[in-house]
């Protein structure tokens, strides 16, 4: 997350809702602020739908007023959405069906979490992907190893 | 009274029944299923000596034993708790302090919101399960209205169509949006008509009343999709079940739906999971435990996921607990502890019940008269024989009731009356819009004639039939060529409707601020963000929280028939 101490204040309970009382904190990941966010721009075709994501930064901001009002968990998740901002929507979508039951060996969690950390430096994402492996081992949740076709046993007369 | 049964012999008669009994048989309640408990299979609301006893367990900062099983025998359901819901730091002296002393602190309004939910975040399943049993539904009602992460309690709608008219959907959204609703659901008979009934539920719910949010329930991947592109707002249908073999019978983990509840926030979309009793024991997999039980592992799963917020209250299984023992009162149970877990909820009312208008009241009260964050999830906006998920509690045959019923108790449930010229002109403005709209996207058009139709219109049998195979082909091929929100925008604009685009961009703004992702955020009608933070609920006692005073209590007297006091021959407008 952003340490950077100009953009994450210690926010407390009166600055929300952000976009009431802090717009100034606010961007999009293409650097616009909400006041470029405009019916003109829209018709303009200044705005797509790139320049109506969150950034991670503003996902630290919110973390910080979750973790404020005594939510932890849900600071967390705020966390680990800012880690995955960055990644596209095809391949977020791909990384959840792959994380249902029986759908991946423990080698293809291992080079999930892998890529989260190495790819998107979302390591608590790759924490949470490692995590259900090793659940899902204890749990015979994982799919099986591909193996080579056994032969068949000779038929018993 | 006699002490012996009366029979008819010596008069002739034959009877075996009444005329009483005749007429008692024919009441609409016993149309209803009723059933005995069966606590081996979990076919018992609440009391089942079949749970587990509470207990925990600590070593090194993890908790190693929850309630009777050490981490050796845990299921993933255990894991998961254990790991990211229970605060390992207090755990052991939250649970060492005695049911009847957490069960009192609920009801005490001496004791604080806040120090209540400190308590709960150190709780086993088996230990909140042991504290709620204490209570009755009246000390229930007094637990959800102090619990209630949201101090202004709101309402949600269903708007579908048995023809999944996009038309239909958006005049009876727009309606719904006017009337108070504060999020609107869809859902879909024929799933590829989702495109353009998911539009429709939008345009209509920003006609009706700027800041409405929007949603339509699909799987999970798709429901994801739309909105990720801005076509609906927020996210509801993500299932989470009570034991591990019912949760990986519907394709899922704690791990994948908590991966998923990430992929949500990192689009700035709201979302909450949606759980309820006895779907477990439907689905054929109860462990042998009570069906509260269940819930509340559901309830700490959705909270060690870090999701704001849980759709709960039995949801599409009320059949299960409405026909055990205390069943209504379990759900009413699993609303409170949704509510202390510190969650958003969105507390059911939202499936048909039952046959008797009574029965369907009474059902409701202990979520309507506390006040929850969404009272319905949700009321249908739309004649039941019109609503795909298989009918609500309540329907829009039932609004003038729901406003009676709110100026009688002085309870806010949400809505409002509406003059009959207002919803006519909403209606009509929908239909209009998205008429432009399909234009505009060189979708099958939509004519005049269903316009008058959609302004006028009751149910679905009220509009002209449309081609559906182009319908098909046209919402194909607006998921082909990329649609978003931002789209539909820009197009609004061009085609004279500025204020429904101005209204729309506003809630697509908000993905940028995240002020929407927060616990119990709802748009207000001026779009500020209203959530457990700005508008957390204070309710400490007679006096204090959310009353139902001022203009709006001034807007909640009005019905459709209200004589003048001055004049009784007159009708107050």
């Amino acid at each position: 997350m952003t340490t950077n101490p100009d953009l994450a204040p210690d926010l407390t309970a009166a600055d929300y809702p952000l976009s009431v009382h802090r717009p100034e904190l606010l961007h999009t990941p293409t650097g616009k602020t909400l006041d470029d966010l405009t019916m003109a721009a829209v018709v303009a075709g200044d705005i797509t739908s790139e320049d109506l994501r969150i950034s991670p930064e503003t996902l630290a901001l919110q973390g910080q007023l979750a973790a404020a009002a005594g939510r932890r968990q849900l600071a967390e998740n705020f966390q680990r959405a800012s880690e995955m901002t960055t990644i596209p929507d095809a391949e977020v979508l791909e990384m959840y069906n792959s994380l249902r039951p029986n759908a991946s060996t423990a080698a293809q969690l291992e080079e999930i979490a892998s890529k989260l950390e190495n790819t998107y430096s979302a390591t608590t994402c790759a924490a949470l992907v490692r995590e259900a492996a090793q659940v899902y081992a204890a749990r015979n949740l994982l799919a099986e190893e591909e193996s080579p076709v056994a032969p068949l046993a000779p038929q018993e007369a | 009274m006699t002490a012996v049964a009366p029979r008819a012999e010596g008069t002739g008669a034959s009877l075996t029944t009444s005329k009483r009994t005749e007429v008692l048989e024919d009441r609409p309640v016993n149309l209803d299923g009723f059933v005995e408990e069966w606590p081996e299979k979990g076919l018992v609301a609440m009391e089942s000596d079949f749970d587990p006893q509470p207990s925990v367990r600590v070593e090194d900062g993890r908790i190693v034993e929850l309630d009777g099983r050490t981490r050796d025998q845990f299921d993933f359901m255990d894991t998961f708790i254990a790991d990211h819901a229970i605060d390992v730091d207090t755990c052991e002296a939250a649970m060492a302090t005695e049911s009847v002393e957490i069960a009192r602190m609920i009801v005490d309004p001496r004791t604080s919101r806040a120090d209540v939910v400190a308590v709960g975040r150190g709780l086993t399943p088996a230990k909140i399960l042991d504290v709620v049993k204490l209570m009755n539904v009246v000390e229930i009602m007094m637990g959800i209205q102090k619990t209630r992460s949201r101090r202004t309690p709101a309402n949600q709608a269903h708007s579908t169509s048995a023809k999944d008219n996009p038309i239909q959907v958006a005049a009876d959204a727009a309606e719904g949006a006017v009337r108070g609703f504060a999020e609107l659901e869809t859902t879909l008979g024929v799933v590829r008509y989702a495109p353009l009934v998911a539009i429709g539920l939008q345009v209509g719910g920003q006609v009706g009343r700027g800041g409405v949010l929007t949603q339509c329930a699909l799987e999970e991947a798709t429901e994801l999709d739309l909105g990720m592109r801005g076509i609906t707002a927020y996210a509801e249908t993500i299932s989470i079940y009570g034991t591990e073999s019912v949760f990986v019978d519907g394709d899922d983990t704690p791990w994948s739906k908590a991966f998923l509840a990430s992929a949500y926030a990192s689009r700035g979309i709201k979302m909450r999971f949606t759980s309820g009793t006895g779907s477990e024991v439907q689905m054929g997999n109860a462990e042998g435990r009570s069906m509260l039980y269940l819930e509340i592992r559901c309830i700490l799963m959705a909270k060690g996921a870090g999701v704001q917020g849980l759709q709960n209250g039995s949801i599409s299984c009320i059949g299960v607990p409405g026909a055990v023992p205390g069943g209504i009162r379990a759900v009413a149970a699993e609303n409170l502890v949704a509510s202390w877990m510190d969650l958003e909820c969105a507390s059911g009312n939202d499936q048909s019940f039952s046959h008797s208008a009574m029965r369907r009241t009474s059902r409701l009260l202990p979520q309507m008269l506390p006040g929850t964050d969404f009272v319905c999830s949700g009321y249908s906006a739309v004649p039941n024989k019109d609503n795909m998920f298989a009918g609500s509690n309540l329907d829009t045959d039932d609004y003038d009731d729901w406003n009676v019923i709110q100026r009688d108790m002085q309870v806010d449930g949400g809505l409002r009356h509406v003059r009959e010229d207002v919803i006519l002109q909403v209606r009509n403005k929908a239909a209009r819009a998205m008429q432009a709209l399909f234009a505009e996207l060189d979708l099958p058009p939509i004519t005049d004639e269903e316009i008058e139709a959609a302004t006028y219109a009751n149910s679905s049998d009220d509009y002209p039939d449309r081609d559906v195979l182009a319908d098909l082909e046209g919402a194909r091929s607006v998921m082909e060529r990329g649609i978003t929100g931002i789209d539909l925008v820009r197009f609004l604009e061009r085609a004279g409707f500025g204020d429904v685009a101005e209204n729309y961009l506003q809630v697509l703004r908000q993905r940028v601020s995240g002020d929407l992702l927060q616990t119990a955020a709802v748009l207000t009608g001026d779009f500020t963000p209203l959530a457990a933070i700005n508008d957390a609920n204070d309710y400490a006692g007679p006096g204090t929280g959310y009353r139902l005073t001022g203009e709006r209590w001034e807007e909640l007297k009005k019905l459709r028939h209200v004589t003048s006091a001055e004049n009784p021959e007159e009708e107050v407008v």
